[in-house]
């Protein structure tokens, strides 16, 4: 196989992308939704036929070279290797589904042309950052992907607060790129390229301290894309966009970049003890904290951005603890039944009649099983209902942390475990307040069309069944996803103690149901307590960083502007044209217009000059 | 020469104060003509004094050039006259202020 066609799997989104970008508003907007769905659905096809290339080593490829400035050199090349291929075929796949479902979702909306034009032009960028086997293209992914949802997020841009929910997402987010951006300046200042395999081969050359610097800049920017602490803000507002788009942006692909980026450059990475303290600590923080705030939320989709938020959690604890693999199982997995989630979400706000709250949907299931089978798959995924795919992975990586054995080890695997508990009882407590009990929605729904249903069983089909791609040994399985990766687990615990850590994530998935099931099987009525609100305002941070950022830079923006430039420099101009202004009135009453007055002047002119000459002469 | 040079600049420096006099003093825009075209002729004066005094011609044939000049310059001016006369009725100089800043 020509390695070359490995530059189809992007090219064909962004021909998709450019071509809709251009001349999709004249055509018919079936015709625009078609060309998206066929230009991934071609990407998802390609990288399917390519798989091979990815095995062992993978494989490397250059278009061309993209810039060339002494020893600096940056290509349009691909790396194919394990990671990549299976990160690819998960992006390419879900951004398939999701595309289709989106073509019956925006159905009714006039912007298609754009909203596929951005939505192409995303896949482009997220592959970019899958497949870049150099860090500024990577960079240039990752921009990318900022941009579109940028774009996305205030798609609906008439509203303000959806423009703002993008503006949010850019500015946070851009927080943690500057990071990103120093790694790898100076990543390239050590070791004079940026091509992502030689620095990982090399990074064993450099001093300690650095490495643990560059880590941690390397986990500022992860934090920011993937909305972890402290940098997590702009994702609950992020729901602001249009459906497909949380789930394919901020569920499944776009915020896992950060874990993808850590796991990419896991070689570097794990050689700093710091710093993979600091990303486990940072996962599980965040995790937790996420967690905590989805058991208050009111709006169905930010439930579901919080557990994102929080999964996401687990999977930097997992590669703070070493275990890449553990974090691409949980990150497939997640993608499925998350995607699959808002997706499901988003058939829930059409059949409840674009209600969001949770406190005025209920009763749904009756009115339509099939969505509520389908959410409950995606529920019993994120709940880590023991043999689903949602429960695999999380365990894996809990059983990883706990295996390490050390007191901070430990001490995280408990608010993992903790974590966890908290999970299966917001799922559930969304899953009851949503389906069960008597419908309480204000207005008649309408129909779910059926290209946005028929989408999401087979989501389902891989969420449920997503544990079988790195089953582990007790259950019969052969790990087959470390193995790809070329990373067999190296946990190693007595067949007691991994029962026993079963039996104990068992106890508290079922302890977060039980409270759920007995709290909201029945409506319990609407809450509104102290506590629940400081939760549902994510533990108030958005107040702390407009108390600590905002204002004071707003306060700094006023100074500038009253005090620099309106009063300082326009004072300095305006002053200079009031003097000239006020000596040009003294000159304009010389010009009186009197013949006589001028003649005057030209008489007085000439004594003056005659005197002059006259005075000369006598010297 | 009979007539010293002295005599004839004192002679045309006194025509040319007076020709001044008479632009700055008067009202009436044909007075100034006339002040100038006094002014001009000292001027001319002066130059065929001097003629006379070098020996040379160079100063009567720009008399004669000053005279053809002051001539084409007295009929533009004096039918400017008339037309400032049609368009306010008098030759005031005064009632001519358009150009006041």
């Amino acid at each position: 196989m020509n390695p070359l066609l490995l530059f189809l799997i992007p090219l064909l989104p962004l021909l998709g992308g450019v071509f809709n970008a251009c001349c999709g508003s004249r055509l018919p907007q079936r015709l625009v939704a078609a060309v998206a769905v066929l230009s991934v659905a071609g990407s998802f096809l390609s990288s399917l036929l390519l798989w091979p290339l990815g095995a062992g080593e993978g494989t490397r490829t250059v278009l061309f070279s993209w810039l060339q400035s002494g020893g600096f050199r940056a290509d349009a090349g691909i790396l194919f290797d394990p990671l990549a291929a299976v990160m690819t075929l998960m992006v390419t796949g879900v951004a398939t589904l999701i595309h289709l479902y989106a073509a019956g979702y925006m159905e009714h909306d006039e912007n298609q042309a754009r909203f596929f034009a951005l939505l192409n032009l995303f896949v482009f960028a997220m592959l970019c950052i899958v497949l870049a086997d150099n860090l500024l293209f990577l960079f240039l992914g990752w921009e990318g992907v900022g941009f579109c949802s940028y774009g996305l997020i205030g798609f609906w841009y008439r509203k303000t607060e959806n423009a703002s929910a993008g503006r949010k997402a850019f500015i946070v987010t851009r927080i943690g790129d500057l990071f990103f951006a120093i790694a790898l300046l100076w990543l390239f200042r050590e070791f004079g390229t940026i091509l992502i395999e030689q620095i990982n081969a090399r990074a064993v050359e450099l001093d300690p301290l650095l490495l643990t610097v560059l880590t941690l800049l390397l986990l500022g920017g992860a934090c920011g894309k993937s909305a972890q602490l402290p940098l997590m803000t702009w994702l609950p507002d992020a729901m602001a966009g249009p459906t497909p788009v949380s789930a394919l942006i901020h569920a499944a692909t776009m915020v896992t970049a950060g874990v993808y980026l850590l796991c990419r450059m896991f070689p570097l990475v794990s050689l700093s003890t710091t710093g993979m303290a600091a990303i486990a600590l940072v996962g599980v923080l965040t995790a937790l904290y996420a967690a905590s705030c989805a058991v208050a939320q009111r709006e169905i989709k930010r439930v579901l951005a919080y557990s994102t938020m929080s999964q996401i959690g687990y999977m930097f604890f997992a590669v703070g603890v070493g275990s890449v693999s553990g974090a691409m199982f949980h990150l497939l997995t997640h993608a499925f039944f998350k995607a699959l989630l808002f997706m499901g979400a988003g058939c829930v706000i059409h059949l409840a009649g674009n209600e969001n709250d949770i406190y005025r949907m209920g009763g749904l299931k009756r009115k339509s099983p099939q969505v509520f089978w389908l959410f409950l798959i995606g529920i019993l995924c994120l709940a880590g209902t023991p043999l689903t795919g949602g429960f695999f992975s999380k365990d894996e990586i809990l059983l990883t942390a706990f295996a390490r054995g050390d007191g901070f080890s430990a001490i995280l695997w408990g608010l993992g475990v903790l974590t966890a508990g908290l999970t299966s009882f917001y799922s559930f407590r969304l899953l009851y307040l949503v389906f069960f009990g008597e419908p309480r929605q204000a207005e008649k729904g309408h129909s779910v069309s059926p290209l946005m249903l028929w989408t999401l069983p087979l989501l389902a089909l891989f969420g449920l069944f997503g544990g079988l791609l790195n089953l582990p040994h007790l259950f019969g399985g052969h790990q087959w996803l470390s193995h790809w990766l070329g990373q067999p687990a190296g946990v190693s615990l007595s067949l007691g103690t991994e029962l026993g850590l079963l039996l104990l994530m068992l106890i508290f998935f079922g302890g977060g149901w039980l409270i759920a099931h007995l709290r909201y099987r029945r409506f319990p009525g609407d809450e509104q307590a102290d506590w629940r609100s400081f939760l549902l305002n994510g533990w108030q941070f958005d107040r702390f960083y407009e108390f600590i950022l905002v204002r004071p830079y707003r306060t700094v923006c006023r100074f500038c502007w009253q005090g620099g430039d309106k009063a300082l420099i326009d004072g300095i101009m305006d002053g200079i044209s009031r003097l000239c202004l006020h000596w040009g009135g003294y000159a304009r009453k010389l010009t009186t217009g009197q013949v006589a007055f001028y003649l005057q002047g030209f008489a007085w002119g000439l004594l003056l000059i005659v005197g002059w000459f006259l005075l000369s002469a006598v010297k | 020469m009979i007539v010293p040079l002295e005599h004839v600049l004192f002679l045309s420096t006194i025509l040319f104060i007076l020709g001044l006099g008479c632009v700055l003093a008067r009202r009436n825009l044909i007075m100034i003509l006339i002040g100038v075209e006094i002014m001009l002729n000292a001027v001319g004066l002066t130059l065929v004094g001097a003629s006379a005094f070098w020996q040379q011609v160079d100063g009567q044939i720009m008399v004669i050039f000053l005279m053809a000049m002051t001539s084409a310059e007295v009929s533009i001016s004096l039918a400017m006259v008339v037309y400032l006369n049609r368009r306010k009725g008098t030759v005031d100089v005064r009632a001519f202020d358009e150009m006041r800043g």
